[in-house]
Formats: C-alpha cells, structure tokens, sequence
C-alpha cells in the first residue's frame, strides 16, 4: 500500500527535471550540469547525452525526440526511437532556460533571452516572439491548441498564435511572472509569480482572478486530469483549488493540506486520479488524495530535497528527482 | 498592498555564499578589476555575473553575460524592485554540486545599486543562499569630479559602497586625490577607501570585507560619529601644520568648493540601552515614511535585556535584524549611521533619543 521505492540512479548534479518518453519506455534525467541520462524503467542508464555547459537548461520530450538544452546557447535534438542525425541548433551567447514540445509533436518552443522562439520538429526556425519586456521566464502550449502558446516574463503572460507576429493577448498585472501552466482543458493560465501569488485567466469568461496570501513564492503548479483541481506549492502547506465552479478559485476556499516540514517545491497530478504527489526540501514524497482524504495515503522519506516529479505515463510508477544527484522510481499501489 | 517593511532574523552568513556587487562609471576600470580577479591566485572558485553591455567582454568560463533586467512590483514601491536576470541565473548557478565559493556581480555604470542589493534582502530564495559582502564602486580619479554634480547615478554608486576603489591614482596629483576622498566621504563616511593604479588592490579588501560590519568601520574612522564627522576628511592635519608646509600629503586648499550634498551620511552614538519596542517602532515609522531617501542603514544597538548586540542593516524599505556578539564587559552604546538623501540629523536624533531609556 502507498509508495515503495524500486531503484534509485545517480545522476552527475543536482537534479533539474525527470519526463518520460510518451510511451513510458525512456526516463530523461536532467541533473544541474554534466551529462543528461535517459533510463529505462527498470533503471538501467540507456544513454548518456552531452551536457550544455555552465547548466543545464530543462529539455522536453517532442514526439521521439529527446530535446537537450543550456547556457552554451545551444538545444539539441536526439532521436532516440529512430534513425535521424543529431540535430544541434546554436541561437547565440544566451541562456537556453527551456524547451517545450507542442502538444502535436509538430513544434518545438525553446526561450533564449527576450525571445520564444519556435521550431519544427526537425529544428528548422518557424517563428520568434519579441516582445517581451524581460527575459522570458518560462511557456506552455495550450493543450487544447497545439497552435497557440503562452509566455510568461516582466509584465506577465502574452498569448501567441503560431502564423501571427503579434500577441492576441497581454495579461498585464504589473509585475513579474516565472511559471506558467495551462489546465488540460484549455480553459484555465495560471501563473506563478515573483511576489507570493498566482495569477488564473478564465478563458471561458475572459476573466482573471489574482490569488494572494501566499506566505512564499509559489514554486509548483499542477492541474488534475479532469481540470477540476488547481495544487500550488511554495511553502509547507500545499494549497488546491476548486475549479469546477462557473467562476473556478474565485471566491472559493481552498484545500490547505499538511504534511511537509519544509517547502513544497514539486508537485504532480496523477494522469488519471484524484492522487496529487508532493516532494518537499524535507525530503518527503507525500501522496494526497485531496478531493476525499485531508491526510496522506502514501509518504516515502528521500535522503535529500525532492526537486522534480514524473508520474509515468500508465500511473503505475513515480519518478522523482532530489538535490543530491539521484533519481528514485516508486510504485503506487491504492490502499 | 505589500507589506514593504521586513525585519527578520539573518541567515548565518558562514551557511551562504558571499556576493560581491562591483559598480562604477564606464572607464572607471570594473572590467580591469575583474580580469585580475579572476586570474590572481587566491583558491576561490568565483562566478562573474557581467552585464551584456560590458566594457570589454571577459573570456572566461564562469562568467555570465546579463542583461540587467528590473522586476518591477505593481505596488510601484521602489524597495520591491529587484533584479529578475540575477534570480534566475544565480538560482541555477547554486544549483551546481561544485558551488562557487564567490559570486562578482559587475553592473553598467548607469544602473542604481538600489535593486541589485535588494534582491540578496527581498527574493527568499537568495536570501536563504547567499548575502551581500561588499558593494564595491571604483571611481576614476582623473575624471570622478567632472561628472559628480550632475550625475545622481554616481553620487548614488558611492553612496551605496562599502568600498570604494579611487582608480586611476598615478594620472591625478595628491592634493587633487585628496580633495576627491573628501567628497566621497561627504556622500559616504562608512566606506572604507582605497587608493589604486589600474586596479589592483589585495584582493583579500575586495573579496573578504565581511559584509557588515560596522565595528571595524568606526574603528578606522573614530570621528565618523561626531557631528560634523561627515566633512573631517584629512582636515585634522592642518593642526599640525603652518602655511610653509610643503608636504604634499596635506590637503592646503584654502579656496575649496563648497558641495550641498543632497546624498549625506549621518551618524548617531550614545550609551546605554534602548527600549526594544521603541527602536522597533521608531525605525519601522522611520523606513517607512522616508525609506525612498534612505539608500542604506546600519546600526548596533544595545537592547535593555538582550546580553547580545542586536544589529540591524537596512536598504531603502527593507530591514534586516540579527544578533551580534555578546557586549560581555564592553561598554554597552548605540551606533547607527544613515546614508541617504535629504537626511535631517535633527529629527534623526530627537527619534534615536526617544527610544534610549
């Protein structure tokens, strides 16, 4: 019952980020520098691909395409599953912070500076988005439109649509916003922001909501599968939302639960359940069922802050990356 | 609103990593300073943070190139400005298992010190990592006094160093050097100043300054605290000396330029204890009301019932609070020096006397 860890792997730093293959064969592990490694889920190491300098930049998974990237400016493209050449793309003296895979497998949007720019899926440049006011912080695909894409920087979130040089949308709160999340109904953008708040547009009711007493910097963002349930991380209590209200979170109380002595830093939405995992600075990896249950239904204590989660693609299992260069796979059994 | 005014308890500075903030005009001889930084043999592992705009870049693998990018908070409050470029990066550069023993921020000559020391004070993720060391602001002596009337960007530059580099010492005469140490003490009578020829200087004065430390400044600058302490400079020395005194150390100008320093430093001192819920207040009251003015604070103060120091160091809104040394036998006093713009000493220190018992 609950969690069980089955291996754990060492990676060469501090782990980044952990994404399985869409078939659920490949582990991508990002440590902080030095070598990106793809595991099976036996936890055999398949490949060691070349790291990006100073750090590591957090790749994505585009089809079967493994996309590495870095501060050396560059992003490749590893075909793991097939026989295409690497592909390595070189955009200049700037940070590569991320990489994100459309949603079709058809683009591939990489931030580098004030730009986001976008690609196809073999690397070839479709289209550069300009005007953001600082760096681009991070950006999400709208799920529901492999077309259009958000971007988040000083001045908030810009909405683009790939074919169209400018914004179709600015939701400018007056200050800065780092993450950004998009619910997988395509009906709800929710940020992160550098004060201790979110803030969630309503694309239903073109409508948004700025959500504040936070006590630190939210630094986790995960929507469930249905969309109904909003789990914001930053301090040692994670927080979910209700969502399936006419006017979502607005004016809704939401969930605070307990369990972390330190920061919650990831957090993960099961692919199909009401099952949401935490990992926290105090190393614990809690599993909540926060729709029924105010107490947790699985807790498995890690040697070292947790810093990234994976479910796989099946449910089954549960990847979790922590500051000491390891990545650790669980299995989850229901109670 | 935000709540602007934060007093909390430090991090231990031993568990964080140092941040040195280098500032000063273009020429002044940043990118000089920091080539023999990074070449001298000192055993620190330091990462550079380089603004983009650079004078000459630095090839050199652990330097960063940024843009200097101001997060600007919708509250419009000055001391909730930070630098978002510096978030980012440093954030990832700690993530490093090889942590860096320094970090070198070099900013453009134009860009206000203000959010770049904030950001250590403000973001929580910084501050739990690392804090401010020094900020160091080279001024080029042959040209410092043609641009510091009219250039607030300079005068705030010096306001905000705990060091200052007067570089560029063989083009310009001592009385002339003089007279420009004078100046930057009127606008800054805390930092601590040194003479230097294209840059160099003991690394240990720039990389080891030891962040706060207001003790071994008044220990080189006994008078600081004196009422008119702010203009004392080398003044002193004409004590000791006749019109026929030919020693070029001595500053024998009799026709000296008069400066209305809008950016000053003032400082108070007085034995004995302070109610603690006075000087809370009145300071909190005090940051908050003219804390635009208020580039930087320090204080030690002694607290009736606390056996320690209680220090506190401050940046425009924001307040810093830790725990000093124990007073053991030493002589229990208040120090505290303000440096900022339009500061009245008077009501500064009708409000410090308020709060001692």
């Amino acid at each position: 019952m609950g969690l069980k860890t089955l291996w754990n792997v060492a990676a060469p730093d501090h782990v980044l980020d952990v994404a399985w293959s869409a078939d659920g064969t490949r582990l991508a592990v990002t440590p902080s520098t030095g070598k990106i490694l793809v595991v099976d889920p036996e936890g055999q190491t398949l490949q060691e691909l070349p790291g990006h300098g100073l750090s590591n930049g957090i790749g994505t998974w585009n089809q079967n395409t493994l996309v590495t990237c870095g501060a050396n400016g560059t992003f490749r493209l590893h075909d793991l599953f097939g026989t295409l050449p690497l592909r390595e793309i070189h955009l200049g003296k700037t940070w590569i912070e991320r990489a994100k895979g459309s949603p079709d497998g058809t683009h591939l949007a990489v931030g580098a500076g004030k730009t986001l720019h976008i690609f196809d899926s073999l690397g070839e440049p479709s289209a550069a988005f300009s005007n953001h006011k600082s760096t681009v912080c991070d950006f999400a695909w709208n799920p529901r439109n492999p077309r259009e894409i958000s971007s988040v920087c000083d001045g908030g979130a810009h909405m683009w649509r790939l074919g169209e040089s400018q914004s179709f949308g600015h939701f400018d709160w007056g200050g800065a916003s780092l993450m950004v999340e998009w619910s997988p109904d395509g009906r709800w953008l929710v940020t992160g922001d550098q004060t201790p708040s979110v803030h969630v547009y309503d694309f239903t009711r073109q409508h948004p909501l700025h959500i504040q007493g936070y006590e630190t910097k939210v630094k986790a963002l995960s929507f469930n599968a249905s969309s109904t349930r909003l789990a914001t991380g930053g301090g040692p209590l994670v927080t979910v939302w209700d969502c399936t209200g006419e006017a979502g979170p607005e004016g809704s109380v939401p969930n605070q639960i307990q369990g972390h002595a330190k920061d919650s830093i990831a957090l993960a939405y099961h692919p199909t359940d009401d099952l949401l995992a935490s990992g926290g600075q105090d190393g614990l990896l809690i599993l909540f069922k926060p729709e029924t249950r105010t107490t947790a239904v699985g807790l498995e204590k890690l040697q070292s802050p947790v810093t990234c989660l994976a479910w796989h693609p099946t449910g089954t299992f549960l990847a979790a990356g922590t500051e000491d260069g390891k990545v650790h796979l669980l299995s989850y059994s229901s109670p | 609103m935000a709540r602007c005014l934060q007093t909390e308890t430090f991090m231990p500075a031993s568990t964080r990593t140092p941040v040195t903030v280098l500032t000063g005009f273009l020429g002044s001889g940043k990118t000089t300073l920091l080539n023999h930084l990074l070449t001298a043999q000192h055993g620190k592992r330091i990462a550079v943070i380089e603004n983009e705009y650079g004078e000459i870049g630095i090839d050199h693998d652990l330097v960063v190139n940024s843009d200097e990018e101001i997060f600007e908070m919708n509250n419009g409050c000055i001391c909730c400005t930070v630098r978002g470029d510096l978030i980012r990066i440093l954030g990832k550069l700690m993530k490093r298992k090889d942590a860096f023993d320094h970090i070198l921020i070099e900013t453009t000559g134009l860009a206000d010190p203000g959010p770049v020391v904030q950001t250590f004070f403000m973001d929580e993720d910084m501050k739990e990592k690392l804090f401010v060391n020094a900020v160091v602001t080279l001024v080029d002596a042959k040209h410092f006094a043609l641009h510091i009337d009219d250039s607030e960007e300079a005068k705030e530059q010096v306001a905000f160093a705990d060091v200052v580099l007067l570089n560029k010492c063989d083009l310009v005469p001592e009385n002339e050097l003089t007279q420009l140490e004078k100046r930057i003490r009127s606008i800054n009578a805390l930092t601590q100043i040194y003479r230097t020829t294209r840059s160099v200087i003991d690394l240990d004065k720039v990389l080891d300054v030891g962040g706060f430390n207001l003790d071994r400044v008044l220990e080189m600058e006994p008078h600081f605290l004196e009422d008119e302490a702010h203009s004392h400079g080398n003044d002193h020395e004409h004590d000791h000396c006749d019109d026929d005194c030919t020693d070029p150390t001595h500053d024998h100008s009799h026709h000296d330029h008069h400066h209305d320093e809008s950016i000053t430093s003032i400082g108070i001192e007085a034995d004995g204890d302070c109610d603690g819920r006075k000087l809370n207040a009145w300071i909190s009251e005090l940051l908050q009301t003219k804390g635009q003015d208020i580039f930087r604070m320090k204080g030690v103060f002694s607290v009736k019932g606390t056996k320690d120091r209680v220090i506190f160091q401050g940046v425009h809104m924001l307040l810093d609070a830790a725990t000093g040394s124990a007073w053991a036998d030493a002589p229990r006093k208040n120090r505290l020096v303000f440096i900022g713009r339009n500061l009245d000493r008077t009501e500064l220190n009708a409000g410090f006397n308020a709060c001692l018992l």
